[in-house]
Order: structure tokens, then sequence, then C-alpha cells
């Protein structure tokens, strides 16, 4: 059995006393593409920011790749990146945002690699390179964020609400762009949707949050 | 009325015809401007940045006090300058009175809250989600830092050219600190200042409608880098 990528032990996250997540187990497996679902304010967007190690849990424990996290944080962060619904564009051209990560990890071949995460998010490199941040619609934005966190192939990609607000081809491209992340370098995902529809054809568990807490976990027959 | 068009006739020749005690007073500008915005930037992004993007005890006692500088009066700072540098003050010894870079260090003085103010200000109105994106994009402190100025680079500029705009039109400090003394000190505000009083209205206008026209390319610069800073 593959030890988990993330693992999550008795975890409680409170604001202003109030626990707003509770989970006593959650564990992600490497490659594995997990939805979240639940009403609003039911933990989702809480466990990605754990899962993000963009803040401590109150009390537990939360370990990557069997190391509890924490003590290096930029190190996990430089693994685990998270799109949120509306990304922040930095004031830049297209090609200067999506080659940002590659830039502060000193890698090679940058403009190749920022061409090739635009053809998977569906956007032309020679259109859209030079682009500045304030030229682009919301869907294009969406991708452009997107193509910045997968052209640093990260081992997890967290997703919270990636296509709210997005017309049918944008949300497409962007579950075309997901999937190629684990097809391409084994990535694992989380996302969060509202979108039953599309989270059950793009994960393959579906974990339900409700108040906080896990409530069900199901794992539709692969068939995508 | 006649005076005064002949003032501006007068004051075009002696700008088309190279004045050499115009493009003196001029070039004074230009060099204690040019050193006093440098310093002013070299000191003030950085205590500006700091400002606005840490949290530390004491930190709205500190913007308060900037602040209150923002409106600090030329002649006083003029004044405070006069009595360091002056034979008998603490930088006597410095001979900078009468100086460029003495008039240069006073203007400093006017725009280091300027720009201290503006920039914090900048810095804190940034988005509040591009802390979580550069976390996210793997960037570490150092690079975080770097990456919050370039976002704020526009608002940055936007306080320089306001800044420029007091430095270069201020009289008090040029006065006092310089000594308006001809073919060395004497600069735009200072001549204007003296050539009105002497009754001479050719050389002020020519002097006032250079620092028009830099007043002019001020606001075009400003306005193109407001559209940016809130895009």
């Amino acid at each position: 059995m593959t030890s988990p990528l993330i693992s999550l032990n008795n975890i409680r996250q409170k604001y202003s006393d109030r626990i707003v997540l509770s989970i006593d187990s959650f564990d992600i497996a490497p490659g594995s593409i997990v939805g979240l679902a639940g009403p609003n304010g039911s933990g989702k967007s809480t466990l990605l920011r754990l899962l993000a190690f963009l803040e401590p849990p109150a009390n537990g424990t939360i370990s990557f790749m069997g190391r509890p996290t924490f003590a290096k944080p930029n190190a996990v962060h430089r693994e685990v990146t998270l799109l949120v619904q509306e990304p922040y564009l930095l004031k830049r051209s297209v090609f200067a945002n999506v080659a940002y990560g590659l830039k502060i990890r000193n890698k090679n071949d940058i403009p190749g690699k920022v061409n090739r995460a635009l053809e998977i998010v569906g956007l032309d490199p020679d259109v859209f390179c030079k682009r500045q941040w304030f030229e682009l619609s919301g869907g294009e934005r969406q991708r452009v964020a997107l193509a910045a966190r997968l052209v640093l192939k990260p081992k997890m990609l967290l997703m919270d609400e990636p296509t709210a607000s997005l017309d049918e081809k944008s949300s497409t491209l962007i579950r075309q762009a997901a999937l190629s992340a684990r097809e391409e370098y084994g990535a694992s995902l989380v996302i969060a949707s509202h979108d039953m529809a599309w989270l059950k054809a793009v994960s393959d568990c579906i974990v339900h949050l409700e108040k906080g807490n896990i409530i069900d976990t199901v794992c539709p027959s692969p068939e995508k | 009325m006649d005076y005064l068009l002949q003032g501006f006739l007068q004051g075009f020749v002696l700008l088309f015809t190279g004045n050499a005690e115009t493009y003196s007073a001029i070039w004074a500008t230009v060099g204690a401007s040019t050193l006093s915005m440098a310093a002013s930037l070299l000191i003030g992004v950085p205590l500006g940045f700091l400002l606005g993007y840490r949290k530390f005890p004491g930190k709205k006692i500190v913007r308060t006090l900037v602040d209150t500088l923002l409106s600090f009066p030329t002649v006083v700072i003029g004044l405070l300058v006069y009595a360091f540098l002056t034979r008998h003050g603490p930088l006597g010894g410095s001979g900078l009175l009468f100086t460029i870079p003495g008039v240069a260090i006073g203007q400093t003085l006017l725009g280091l809250p300027i720009i201290i103010a503006m920039t914090s200000t900048a810095v804190e109105a940034l988005d509040k989600r591009l802390p979580m994106t550069l976390i996210t994009l793997g960037a570490n402190s150092r690079q975080m830092m770097w990456a919050t100025v370039i976002e704020a680079r526009y608002s940055i500029m936007l306080a320089a050219m306001a800044a420029y705009g007091r430095i270069v039109s201020e009289v008090g400090i040029s006065m006092l600190v310089g000594g308006n003394i001809k073919w060395h000190t004497r600069t735009i505000t200072t001549a204007i200042a003296l050539e009105t009083g002497k009754g001479e209205f050719a050389m002020g206008i020519a002097l006032g409608m250079v620092l028009l026209t830099v007043a002019l390319l001020v606001n075009i610069f400003a306005v193109g880098l407001k559209k940016r800073a809130v895009q």
C-alpha cells in the first residue's frame, strides 16, 4: 500500500473559539483526485487552506510525505499549490504571471514551459503571452492562474470552486487541464465545488462535508 | 496688462535664446531636485514599504508622525537645516550651507514624508489575495517582499511624482539653505521671487513657464500611473 501524500490526524480548526473543522483522519494518496462537496460553511475552503499549509491547525497534525509540516513551510509550498475561485494575477503580462513560480525556482527553459502550460489550459501562447493582466476575461484569468500552477508540476494541486462563474467551455478546459496534471506527472488533486456533475466527472472519490465534519466519502466507479 | 504680455514675450525670448542666467536657475533646480529625489526614494521607499508591510509596536504613532510631517512648512524645514549647517551648528564643518547639496538635504526632508506615507498606503492597499498567491506559488519571505514592491510600483511612482511636484516648487528651503546666490544656488522659485520683487517679470514668467511645463508633465504621467495602480 502506498503511503499517503498528505495525512491529517485529529485536526480541529477554530476561528474565534468556534470550531469550523473537525477531522479525525483524512489521507490523500499520491495521484488521486478527491472532490470536496458540501454546502457553504461546511468547511471545504478551511480544509483546502490547511492542505495548502496556509494556516496551522488549532489542534492535530498534518504530515506531508510522511513528515510533519510547518517546520519548513516554504519547502512544502513549492510542492503544494492552491487555485482559488477568484485568483489574483500579478500586475504583469500573462507570460510573467505563468513564469513567476519558475523564475523564483531558477528553472531553465522558462519560455517553453510557459507555452506548454498555456496550451494545456487552452490559451494560444502567441496570442496571450504578451497580454497584460487587465486585458483578460474572467475565464481567461482563471486559466492563466491555473497555467501558473500547472507549470510548477506540483505534487498536489488544490482547487477551490475553480469553475464557479465560468462558461461551459472554460469549465471543460479547466477539467481537462486538471486531469492532465495527474496523467502527465502524477499530481494529486483536491477540488472543492458545488457543481456535483463536474465534480463526479473529474474525481476518484467525493468527500462530503457538513458543519466542519466529514459525513460521507463516495468513490464512484472509474468511468472517466 | 501690457507689461504682462511683454513679460510673456520676453520670457519666451529668454528661454529660446538660451539666456545664461535663466538656464543657470533651471540647472540649479534640476541639480537640487535630482539629488533630493534620489535620496528621498532610496530612504523613503524602504521605510514606507516596512511601514505598510510589517506590523510592529508603535506603528500607529509612526504613521501619525509621518502624516504630520506631510504638512511641514518649507520655511521651517529650511530653518532647521540652516541651523544644522550654519558655522555654529552641529554640521557646520560640512561646508554644505549655501550649496546645492545643502538645498537637496532640506528638500529630501520635504520629500521623505510624502514618499513614506504614499508608499506605505500603497502597500497596505494591495489586494489581500496577494500574500496567499505568492505563498502558494512557492515564494519565500524575501521573494514575497520584492514581489510586493513590484506590485505597488505604479503607486510608488505616483508617490515620486507627488514628491517631485512639491520639491521642485518649494521656495523656503532653497531661499534659506541655498541663499539664492546668483550662478550658484539660485533656483527657479527663488529667482522668480527675486525678479518679481525687482519688478522684472520677464525672467519670472520664463521660469514660471518651465515650472508649469514640469507640473503638466508630472500630471500627465500621474494620470497614467493612477490608472495602472487601480487596475
